[in-house]
């Protein structure tokens, strides 16, 4: 770790501790507790099976033997949900930790690899730009198949340009700032400077735009899900969970409710944090 | 035809998002005041939700699916049809006689009756149709394997067609009263496979006007119709002056735009949406089991594990489904035992034979070999773990079946079967099958009469199509069965082939090559306002020939 980052933590550290977290960052980080708990170990927050089968329970409204209900199958859709967390989580976490590194090499040859590499670069960004993120995700699956390991490459991929596209920014700025100037100056080498100076800086937005971006990516592997391309039977994901209720969303409501509340929240649960960061990092600049 | 300028008014119509309920507004304009009595009203258009998979091509002659033939009955007509009582009755063909031998059958054709480009209805458009199902290139599945021992037809008069066949063939006219085999006009097939699927031409009482992919299939009357089956209530052409055929795949969307009368019927009915909708007073229920076979999963006996009789026992044995069949249909569809559909008289059940009893299936699979059991409880055997491919047509199966089928995993599971389901489209699924990479399929068959068996399980239904398809998916290959079905299929006392349909299916049964699970569900809600319709006793489409919309 450079001088600079270690700088930069020890001050956010500090400001952490003079402002107080609003409500909604306590919500938030609880929430997110909740998934890491439920992600880590499932069975501290349900006992029940989630794949257990029960034809006679079908269709049971939420009760304090079923909190949330229990779905076509008689199967508890409350551990349904807490075993989702993991599937949706990994996709998520794993897409947007694709998108990210693949957005950093792309973003580095463009920002950092001279004029020639750089239209090159930018050319292919803004190919892979013109298709909707969703629709190159379909087409990835198109041709390597469904499946939940398909799904997190496809939304890791339709991600990365966007990554990219701010990295590459990010990078010019900062090429041509004093610091590096002076660095350059010093004599230091071209890694040296890209690795001790530039990436440095131009990381950290990235935290905070990957904590958003993980929200996303999960609503995206949740869409696969409910199209059928991403997670399949039995497994309790929630965009699965939501394809498979909404034929009975006239008749039985708890069975798309709480999983499209479980996506609703990760994802405000972590645009709250990410903005947070945001203003933290943008305090501290 | 129409002329440019209507079709463009048409179609600006059409992107007005309230054109269909404007139409059924104007509609109840027309009706009379005493709409509410049994006088039909003509006029209207009416909008029909189907929720199958959008046929790919619209001449039901080419591949050959019940989404096909849904369309395919509104502006098709065939030789003959069925009555309720399952005798066959009059159609295009006015009567028919067999030779001694049976292997050559005359039949005499209506002389007045023109398709709707003006080529005129004749013997010689016969033979030009079966020639056209019996053509490779036309890619035919299920009209090119019912015609199997139809080897030619001759044109003796205008009016007389002559069929040769290689054998006798109990099922022949069964055969031709199905939409598959509908009779198109020799000038619309004569402008080749891409125009034909896009508006195949008939003698029915719609013609297609216009087909929006993905979207909608646009159906005007004929008003010169003058050729319904015996059966229908009335002459002449049809009440209705249009059906607009919308595909809406989702059946919550299907279900509310009907609450909300934007569409008028929907097929493919979910069970719950029945439930509720059997409580109102403004949506009714048809309820058309289709004939053929039943709704059945099959074991591919053809490949390991299910080429061992007793893992294709342990497999029925293991499995649960009589609970998930009540729960999840809520009382709309009934368990079967046998092969075939509950409307073939031919039928043979038999319950004992499906008794859930997870001991017993795990002493078969234990003396089979597969006694050893991995880290996740399934069964291994020389290191291949005890997996089960189970494709699954998201288009051919209801959620509440694609349910069922998860259920079927899990309780499977507990005997130590891996079931892998994966869901599919069409395509994918066909391809699936096409290359052999399944364990476990549900595919549904319809066709009119027992014959189905011979398509199903005669060995010679391992070889595929010219589709592709292959229709024998459990992969029985049995002299003995062969043999069975070979004589039924050509006998003409209809005990006697009862009887050999009987034995053919007690070996299908006993052989464990098929779990039953219901009558191939096919449930239509329909508006109160629409009046007079009915399914075919053919193969349970609704037509709506006969059909009027009520005024409100």
């Amino acid at each position: 770790m450079s001088e600079l980052d270690l700088r930069t933590a020890a001050a956010s550290a500090t400001h952490v501790r003079r402002v107080r977290l609003s409500v909604g960052e306590v919500l938030a980080s609880l929430f997110v507790l909740f998934l890491v708990v439920a992600t880590i170990a499932p069975g501290v927050l349900s006992s029940i099976d989630p794949n257990a089968i029960s034809a006679k329970e079908a269709f049971e409204s939420p009760s304090t033997d079923h909190w949330f209900g229990t779905d076509e199958s008689g199967r508890d859709i409350y551990s349904r949900v807490v075993a989702g967390t993991s599937t949706s989580l990994l996709i998520g976490i794993s897409a947007t930790a694709i998108g990210l590194t693949l957005g950093l090499i792309l973003g580095v040859l463009a920002g950092f690899g001279g004029r020639a590499l750089d239209f090159t670069v930018n050319r292919v960004i803004e190919v892979l730009f013109a298709f909707p993120g969703l629709l190159l995700a379909l087409l990835v699956i198109v041709i390597a198949g469904p499946g939940p390991v398909t799904a997190t490459i496809a939304v890791g991929l339709s991600t990365a340009p966007g990554y990219a596209r701010i990295i590459r920014g990010q990078l010019i700025s900062i090429r041509s700032s004093g610091y590096v100037e002076a660095a350059r100056v010093l004599g230091h080498g071209r890694w040296r400077v890209l690795t001790r100076h530039i990436l440095p800086n131009a990381l950290a937005p990235l935290v905070v735009l990957a904590t958003l971006g993980v929200g996303q990516a999960v609503v995206w592997a949740a869409a696969l899900s409910y199209l059928g391309l991403g997670a399949q039977p039995p497994a309790a994901e929630w965009g699965a969970m939501l394809s498979a209720g909404r034929t009975y969303i006239g008749t039985a409501w708890w069975l798309t409710v709480f999983p499209g509340l479980m996506i609703v929240l990760t994802t405000i649960a972590t645009t709250v944090l990410g903005r947070s960061l945001t203003r933290r990092t943008a305090a501290n600049a | 035809m129409h002329s440019s300028t209507q079709h463009r008014a048409r179609r600006a119509l059409a992107s007005v998002a309230s054109a269909t309920v404007l139409a059924l507004l104007l509609a109840g304009c027309q009706a009379s005041p005493d709409a509410a009595s049994s006088a039909p009203v003509e006029g209207g258009t009416l909008t029909y939700a189907s929720g199958d998979a959008e046929p790919s091509c619209l001449d039901p002659h080419v591949g050959g699916n019940y989404p096909q033939a849904l369309l395919a009955g509104q502006f098709l007509d065939s030789l003959v049809s069925r009555d309720a009582d399952g005798e066959i009755i009059p159609w295009l063909a006015t009567e028919w006689s067999a030779s001694e031998d049976r292997l050559s059958w005359e039949f005499t054709l209506r002389d007045d009756v023109t398709f709707t480009d003006g080529t005129p209805f004749n013997a010689e458009a016969v033979k030009v149709n079966v020639e056209h199902l019996k053509d490779p290139a036309t890619e035919s599945s299920t009209g090119y394997l019912a015609l199997g021992k139809v080897e030619s037809v001759e044109a003796v008069s205008d009016t007389v067609a002559r069929f040769t066949l290689s054998a006798p063939d109990s099922a022949l006219l069964e055969s031709l009263s199905m939409p598959w085999l509908a009779i198109e006009s020799p000038a619309g097939i004569a402008r080749g496979m891409e125009e034909n699927c896009q508006a195949p031409i008939g003698t029915g009482p719609f013609i297609v006007d216009e087909w929006v992919k993905q979207d909608h299939v646009s159906l005007v009357r004929n008003d010169d119709y003058n050729s319904p089956p015996a059966d229908a209530k009335h002459d002449g052409k049809a009440y209705l002056e249009a059906i607009e055929w919308r595909f809406i795949p989702d059946s919550a969307s299907r279900y509310a735009a009907l609450q909300a009368g934007q569409v008028d019927v929907l097929d493919n009915a979910q069970p719950d949406t029945i439930a509720s909708a059997e409580k109102t007073t403004t949506l009714a229920h048809l309820d058309a089991p289709r004939p053929g076979a039943s709704n059945r999963i099959e074991l591919n006996a053809g490949a390991a594990p299910f080429n061992d009789p007793a893992v294709r026992e342990a497999f029925i044995r293991a499995v649960d489904v009589n609970d998930g069949i009540e729960s999840l249909f809520f009382g709309s569809a009934e368990r079967s035992y046998s092969p075939l559909s509950s409307v073939e008289s031919a039928g043979y059940s038999d319950e004992s034979l499906f008794g859930t009893d997870l001991d017993e299936a795990n002493t078969l699979l234990d003396e089979a070999g597969w006694s050893e059991k991995d880290a996740d409880g399934y069964r291994v055997k020389d290191g291949e773990r005890l997996t089960l491919d189970f494709p699954v047509s998201t288009n051919q199966s209801i959620p509440a079946e694609q349910s069922l089928f998860e259920q079927i995993q899990a309780t499977a599971k507990q005997a130590g079967f891996d079931v892998q389901l994966s869901l599919l489209d069409l395509s994918s699924w066909y391809g699936v099958l096409a290359e052999n990479e399944y364990d476990l399929v549900s595919a549904p068959y319809t066709k009119v009469g027992p014959d189905v068996l011979r398509i199903l399980y005669h060995s010679d239904g391992i070889v595929p199509a010219p589709s592709g398809y292959f229709a024998n998916l459990s992969q029985v290959s049995d002299p003995q069965l062969d043999d069975l079905l070979t004589r039924a299929s050509e006998i003409s006392d209809n005990d006697e082939r009862s009887d050999l349909y009987e034995q053919a299916q007690k070996i299908i049964l006993e052989g464990f090559h098929i779990l039953p699970l219901y009558d191939q569900q096919n449930h239509f809600l329909l508006s109160t306002e629409v009046k007079g319709t009915r399914s075919m006793p053919t193969v349970s489409t609704p037509t709506f020939y006969d059909t009027w919309l009520a005024g409100k």
